[in-house]
């Protein structure tokens, strides 16, 4: 049993409130839960939903079956577009109970905003919550006071414990796709962040200011994205682990940083938290639109490495395994996130990687050269004032020395030193992870977030009696043969989140593998689980 | 260092301003090793390659968030971002403004010899109107930009401007810029002998003046670092007697801890509201 719930309404009423005091008491009891949100572009206004499932065992996606239950804190909006997707039997909260709830807000607490907090005792008793232990988990007094309102609502309107659940999830860490990213940037050694605000990708900026009052990191708000990155460089010739984070149209302006990245061979790492392009796009929506395009950024040619997490445990150890790569390896390193798992708050009883990784800093003496030329194309790496050694970088072709040449023989060992790093990246690539029974012979590839949507569809159909597995691509450049092992005399059906299939053609351009199918999905919404299930129903006939 | 080595034309008032950020470099109260140049591209931008300090040789019009990321990383390196008036001013203008508004201890140094000359002699930001020039053959159509007036209101504490014929008066304001604790911005006028036939030194020698100390008032500073045609000043417009330079972060070789990082972890939710 499982609980499916979407609270609606305007920017600004309330739902968010929600879900953020709903997730973390539920998390404080120990229960799985999954909760995403659809927003659009305003502070104010228009039409947001948060959706939260409960349920007894891990969950990662939206199931995509009808709502148990619909919370329209707006009057007409919300009923209109989501009460046809109530379930039968499914409970309504509309304007009159709202209007009841915010009237006890109002007289009780003098605090209409305690409105959000009663919904929440609502929706905990409606799943059986223990009231000792959802008072015990209260933030604070008026919390526990308002929770304990909520509850008796529920028990007013019938609504105690229709659907009542259990915790069971163990130890964990209650995170959203962002907040993943950060830790895994601090587990590895990232201390300075530049950035330029832009959805979805900001809450990594934030995260990177709140924890700055508590560990050695920087963030500097940038005036634009080209600043940004030249910063996040500045940084990492001057000794810190550095990164920047930004979302498509903010890459676009990157892009002659990461090109620089690529010559002067200054480690750094990039978010790019995708949303629906081109342009503007959809801003609060998501996508995976911009493969190709992270795949190609910079004018020239030089080695790169990116990553497309998965999950939560995914996206802090790709992170935090990004830094290193960067640093070992002297390039720019991608990681490809979206809107989706961007905002989608998730719990995580997976153990990941603690150890923080650091940069080493090793002394050279006068005739150092930052860009002598040596078997795995990787050169001595140090920083300026530690020594008599200078550090001189270049994004003209140079020396070894790092002094401008034009010289052309020189120029031909310079790109061979620096493309040499393919054979060694290639051989620490990250294998993707398989899911389901191995032998079915239809296999549904992904890459990214879509990673735990496709896997329980996977054991939906599986419940249904029809045999598929998964691969997952956490690594989607460079792809490497051992990749495709298993793969080739399958029917694969790729899956992703935009207009043309962009990972199916890296596939079959880079490894020769051939895409029976694709499903794409471009509307800006995240793939559910039942639409997944019915879309490949559809091409299994 | 050869001559051949050296990219500039020959007569490039880049000459002298290298001599002279040499020698202030090599007296500067500083090691040789905590010094970094930053530049982006052009002639003027080739100047670390001539200078015996680590440098970031980076791209057209990025020398200065080079270096913002260079102080903020390393408060304990002395920064200076060296290129031209192209560099500073067009490509890199936007962060020009914003890194004054940074507060850091920066300096700012602009080979301004008003005309692109890398890519062969094209109308710079400096270029006075109605300049003839490769691109503009009918004369520049555009208003000639005025750097130090502008860095004045972005709320530079240093502002000055001196001349590439004039070594004595370049190295006293060199030092001064270097030494100021915040951002500086020094103009630096020089003749390009391949692209500009008129702001010659010649021509300069004729209109320039030196100023008697920095203004007393930021407006009058404005109004003087306006100031240009028959008579030029040069010297320290605006020196701010109480600035707050900003400082930054020790944090190179002070890493996060594990401790740390359990702690953050039962921190309430972090997100965007």
């Amino acid at each position: 049993m499982e609980f499916n719930v979407l609270i609606g309404g305007e920017a600004g009423q309330g739902m968010f409130s929600v879900e953020l005091e709903l997730t973390e008491i539920l998390s404080r009891l120990g229960y799985h839960f999954f909760a995403t949100k659809n927003y659009m572009s305003r502070i104010r206004g228009g039409h947001n939903y948060h959706m939260i499932r409960v349920a007894e065992r891990p969950v990662h996606a939206l199931s995509g079956k009808p709502w148990d239950m619909v919370v329209a804190m707006d009057s007409a909006e919300t009923e209109r577009r989501h009460r046809p997707a109530l379930r039968k039997g499914g409970v309504f909260i509309g304007a009159d109970r709202i209007g009841q709830l915010e009237a006890e807000a109002a007289n009780t607490f003098q605090d209409v905003t305690v409105t959000s907090t009663l919904i929440t005792g609502l929706i905990l008793s409606f799943i059986g919550a223990d009231p000792a232990a959802v008072q015990a988990a209260a933030p604070d007094e008026p919390a526990r006071a308002a929770l304990a309102k909520g509850r008796e609502s529920a028990a007013r309107w019938g609504l105690e414990g229709p659907r009542t659940l259990s915790p069971k999830a163990g130890d964990h860490c209650k995170l959203d796709g962002n907040q993943a990213l950060a830790l895994g940037a601090l587990l590895g050694g990232c201390q300075f962040v530049a950035g330029y605000p832009m959805t979805p990708a900001t809450s990594i900026l934030h995260y990177f200011t709140a924890v700055a009052a508590e560990v050695p990191v920087h963030f500097e708000q940038a005036e634009d994205e080209i600043a940004a990155l030249n910063m996040a460089l500045g940084a990492s010739f001057a000794g810190l682990r550095a990164m920047s984070a930004t979302s498509g149209g903010g890459f676009a302006l990157m892009t002659e940083a990461v090109s620089l990245a690529g010559m002067t061979e200054t480690p750094v790492v990039v978010i790019d938290a995708q949303r629906p392009g081109p342009a503007t796009g959809l801003p609060t929506r998501t996508e995976q639109g911009d493969l190709d395009f992270v795949v190609h950024a910079g004018h020239g040619e030089f080695p790169r490495v990116i990553f497309a997490p998965g999950s939560i445990e995914e996206a802090i150890s790709l992170a935090r395994r990004a830094f290193d790569v960067a640093d070992r390896w002297q390039i720019p390193v991608f990681i490809l996130t979206d809107q989706y798992l961007a905002d989608s708050v998730q719990v995580m009883e997976g153990r990941v990687p603690t150890k923080i990784l650091r940069r080493e800093t090793p002394v050279f003496g006068a005739d150092y050269r930052r860009y002598e030329v040596t078997d795995s194309g990787v050169s001595p790496l140090t920083y300026p004032g530690l020594s008599e050694a200078r550090v001189e970088v270049d994004s003209d072709e140079h020396t070894e020395d790092g002094k401008i040449t034009e010289d052309v023989g020189l120029r031909a060992r310079m790109v061979d030193k620096r493309l040499r790093k393919r054979e060694g990246l290639r051989k620490e690539a990250v294998m993707p992870t398989r899911f389901g029974d191995r032998r079915a012979t239809t296999v549904l590839v992904s890459w990214g977030s879509n990673r735990l949507i496709v896997n329980e569809a996977v054991e939906a159909l599986r419940a249904e009696g029809i045999a598929v597995s998964s691969v997952h691509f956490g690594q989607v450049y460079p792809l490497t043969p051992p990749m495709a092992r298993g793969l080739a005399r399958k029917r694969l059906i790729c899956i992703e989140n935009n207009a043309t299939g962009q990972f199916e053609r890296l596939l079959r351009i880079e490894l020769g593998l051939k895409a029976a199918h694709r499903i794409l999905q471009y509307n800006g919404e995240c793939f559910t689980v039942a639409g997944l299930v019915e879309r490949v129903r559809k091409i299994l006939g | 260092m050869n001559r051949d080595d050296i990219a500039w034309c020959p007569g490039c008032g880049d000459f002298p301003i290298r001599a002279t950020l040499e020698k202030v470099l090599r007296e500067l109260p500083v090691p040789q090793k905590d010094i970094v140049l930053t530049s982006g591209i052009g002639q003027a931008a080739k100047m670390p390659h001539y200078l015996p300090y680590s440098y970031f040789n980076g791209l057209h019009g990025r020398s200065l968030p080079l270096a913002v990321g260079i102080k903020l990383a390393r408060p304990d390196l002395t920064v200076i971002a060296v290129s031209g008036d192209g560099c500073h001013y067009g490509e890199g203008g936007n962060h020009f403004l914003h890194t004054i508004r940074r507060r850091l201890d920066i300096t700012i140094l602009v080979c301004d010899n008003k005309v692109y000359g890398l890519t062969k002699g094209q109308s710079s930001p400096t270029t006075d109107l109605g300049m003839k020039n490769a691109l503009d053959p009918l004369g520049n159509p555009n208003t000639s930009f005025s750097p130090l007036a502008v860095a004045l209101v972005a709320g530079a504490p240093f502002v000055a401007r001196t001349f590439a014929g004039d070594p004595q008066h370049m190295e006293t304001v060199l030092r001064e810029a270097i030494l100021f604790k915040g951002p500086s911005v020094v103009d630096i006028l020089q003749p390009c002998v391949s692209f500009n036939k008129v702001n010659t030194y010649a021509w300069y020698r004729e209109r320039i003046y030196r100023m008697e100390g920095p203004q007393k008032d930021r407006y009058e500073a404005i109004r003087l670092a306006e100031s240009w045609g028959e008579r030029i000043p040069t010297g320290i417009f605006w020196r701010e007697g109480q600035f707050s330079c900003r400082e930054g972060r020790e944090m190179f070789r002070r890493h996060v801890t594990e401790s740390a990082v359990a702690r953050l972890l039962n921190k309430p939710c972090i997100m965007m509201r």
